[in-house]
């Protein structure tokens, strides 16, 4: 298993009185691709900022890649992050101002994984495999379009080899054309390295791509009790 | 890498970080400008005059009177008459006494009429007298002895011939081309005013103004003519034997500005002074030099402090606005604050990227501070020394300054903590941005 939760409860300090997730037990297997579907406002972000160290939970397990995360120090979490999870957002994935490059390399830089010196060429082989043409390269990342963007992302989530490549609904921004082309890049770009993929949609019609698909009102308790 | 990110992202909002950057180049140069002047000023006036024991003028402040005779700043009331001068030189305390005429001028410096002892017992700093780098004193009525400054950065050489005006200011209303100075000498730099003035012969102001009244003609000696006064005996005693005037001349000064003692005990420093503020038939004032130094030095040190302190809350404010322009700036960096962290960013790398972006603001302000003040004294320099006989010197780079630089670049680290914590903690509470 490379995700374990059981009794996990979660909620914003803000509203310390409403649960945004109570989930009695959920596992992800290792190389397993996951849709995990859910509208908007059901705590999918919420989840996979859980996954990654950076909110904590009120209680409960939560064992990612082996790891007891609320039992690790912050630095313990910021370094496991860099390392061992690849991230792709909707949008705002990478820095505006610095180039394609740069952005991957910043990934990097956070891992104490690769030694830095082959990384250049690694990059440029990951952003030539994502179809980026070499002379949009040096440009400042917000120059390029959209779906050039999510593509860099991806080559930035990757370059430290993830065991876990997790991606909150990173084709909403793109419309149908560009989404099935990302769609088809990431599945093959994972599958060669096979790395586990969690991906958190609304958009039910993703499911084709996937190994396994899950609804979020299945797992998290909390919506079902807000429900009633 | 975090030197680059916060390069680049300060690259990215160039708009405001140029005007945080002006608004600190400027608190910069005012705040290194105040402390170089400050520091020059000190050293101008307390290296001045030496080994006079008293200056005697028109009754006045003893303020004013210092500031005409030495530091030719403004100008004298009144003048005093030649019998007040001869009586007082002819005392037998007195060792020495030097005239001084003032009130003319060449392309905006000032000419001192005086003697040829004046080169003898003028002293500056740590009683250093004044040295000839080329040439001699005056002999003849067109004579004139350049200060260094005035021979750089007129270009004048000895042997050249130059019109002297009647008056002060750069344009003068009677400058007479029939009666050029020759150069014979030119002094040796001393970093006092002595470099800014020009020096000729109590005869030669006589001349300079005779002209002006237009009655010189008739009287008008040959150029070559030696110079010749009723000097008491033991100011003549310091002329060569050869050039000591054999026939009488019209151009006797009738009066003079002010005239500086030199005594034969200092014990009898303050019965002399008394003697001279005491005289009956003309109202004048005797100073000492070093206590009306002090004196200005009070005035000048409260001043100074002021200008000081403000300069240094102009820095703070400058320190605030930049820190307010960062702030606000990561309240619009949120997303890219977030990003940095999912990939693995710890919360004190943004710390450090927002106290380097400070830092660097700050570092490139003093750079370009360093650089106008440099600039602007280079161009006020000219001016300065010829109206206010200031010299400040180009080299800012004094302990001082430096020690003043690593505090300001210390003070803005500081001030760019507000802005640093709150991205610190903001990236600590980790929040899901909308
Ligand atoms: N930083 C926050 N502070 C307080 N409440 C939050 C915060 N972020 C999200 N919430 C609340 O938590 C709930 C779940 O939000 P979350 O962002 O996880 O939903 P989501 O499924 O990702 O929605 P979307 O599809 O719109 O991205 C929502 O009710 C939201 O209002
Ligand atoms: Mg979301």
């Amino acid at each position: 298993m490379i995700i374990e939760l059981a009794k996990l409860k979660f909620s914003y300090p803000e509203q310390a009185d409403s649960l945004v997730l109570d989930i009695p037990s959920w596992s992800l297997p290792i190389g397993e691709h996951t849709l995990i579907h859910g509208s908007s406002g059901s705590g999918k972000s919420t989840l996979l900022n859980i996954l990654n160290g950076l909110l904590s939970v009120n209680s409960g397990h939560i064992e990612v890649l082996g790891q007891r995360l609320n039992e690790m120090t912050s630095r313990q979490r910021d370094n496991f992050r860099a390392n061992s999870i690849g991230y792709v957002f909707q949008q705002f994935n990478l820095i505006g101002y610095l180039n394609a490059i740069d952005n991957v390399q910043l990934a990097n830089y956070f891992s104490k994984s690769s030694e830095k010196s082959s990384v250049t060429e690694e990059i440029k082989a990951l952003l030539n495999s994502l179809n980026i043409p070499k002379k949009d390269w040096q440009q400042p990342v917000h120059k390029l379009s959209i779906g050039q963007q999510q593509r860099i992302a991806i080559a930035r989530a990757l370059i430290n080899k993830p065991a876990l490549l997790i991606a909150d609904e990173p084709t909403s921004a793109l419309d149908e054309e560009n989404s099935a082309d990302f769609m088809a890049l990431l599945m093959s770009i994972v599958d060669s390295s096979q790395t586990t993929l969690l991906f958190v949609s609304h958009d039910i019609s993703l499911s084709r791509y996937f190994t396994r698909v899950e609804s979020l009102h299945d797992i998290n308790q909390a919506g079902a009790v807000n429900a009633d | 890498m975090l030197i680059k990110l916060a390069l680049k992202s300060l690259h990215d909002r160039k708009g405001s970080v140029i005007l945080s950057i002006i608004a600190m180049t400027v608190s910069v140069f005012v705040l290194l400008g105040v402390e170089h002047v400050r520091h020059q000023t000190k050293q101008n006036f307390a290296n001045t005059v030496s080994g006079v024991d008293l200056i005697v003028g028109a009754r006045t402040s003893s303020l004013n009177l210092l500031l005409y005779s030495v530091f030719k700043i403004g100008s004298p009331s009144n003048n005093i008459s030649w019998q007040s001068f001869k009586k007082v030189a002819e005392n037998p305390q007195v060792k020495w006494a030097v005239p001084l005429s003032l009130g003319d001028s060449h392309k905006g410096y000032r000419v001192l009429g005086t003697t040829e002892s004046y080169f003898l017992h003028y002293s500056y700093g740590k009683k250093h007298k004044l040295l000839f780098q080329q040439g001699q004193a005056f002999n003849n009525v067109f004579d004139v002895v350049l200060g260094y400054q005035i021979a750089v950065k007129l270009g004048y050489q000895l042997g050249d011939e130059i019109l002297l005006a009647h008056g002060l200011g750069r344009t003068s209303f009677s400058m007479h081309a029939d009666k050029p100075f020759t150069v014979v000498g030119i002094l040796a730099p001393t970093g006092t005013p002595v470099d800014h003035t020009l020096h000729v012969s109590l005869q030669a102001i006589e001349a300079i103004h005779a002209s002006g009244k237009n009655t010189y003609h008739a009287s008008k000696p040959d150029k070559r003519s030696e110079l010749k006064t009723d000097l008491p005996p033991q100011l003549s005693a310091n002329y060569p034997s050869d050039s000591m005037p054999s026939s009488k001349s019209t151009l006797t000064p009738k009066s003079i500005t002010a005239f500086m003692l030199g005594l034969n005990s200092k014990m009898s420093t303050f019965k002399i002074q008394r003697e001279i503020n005491n005289n009956r038939q003309e109202p004048l004032s005797a100073i000492l030099p070093g206590v009306a130094l002090s004196e200005l030095w009070q005035i000048m040190g409260v001043l100074e402090s002021t200008l000081f302190l403000v300069a240094i809350l102009v820095f703070i404010s400058a320190s605030l606005g930049v820190s307010a322009m960062l702030l606000s700036a990561i309240k619009q960096r949120s997303r890219e604050m977030y990003l940095l962290r999912v990939i693995g960013a710890p919360a004190l790398f943004l710390f450090m990227l927002i106290e380097l972006e400070a830092l660097f603001i700050t570092i490139i302000s003093c750079a370009l501070g360093v650089a106008l003040l440099i600039a602007s004294l280079f161009f006020a320099q000219t001016y300065l020394a010829s109206y206010f006989s200031l010299q400040i010197s180009l080299n800012i780079f004094s302990l001082n300054s430096l020690t003043l630089i690593m505090a300001m670049i210390a003070a803005s680290a500081l001030v760019a903590t507000i802005p640093s914590v709150v991205s610190y903690l903001q990236s600590k509470r980790h929040y899901v941005v909308k």
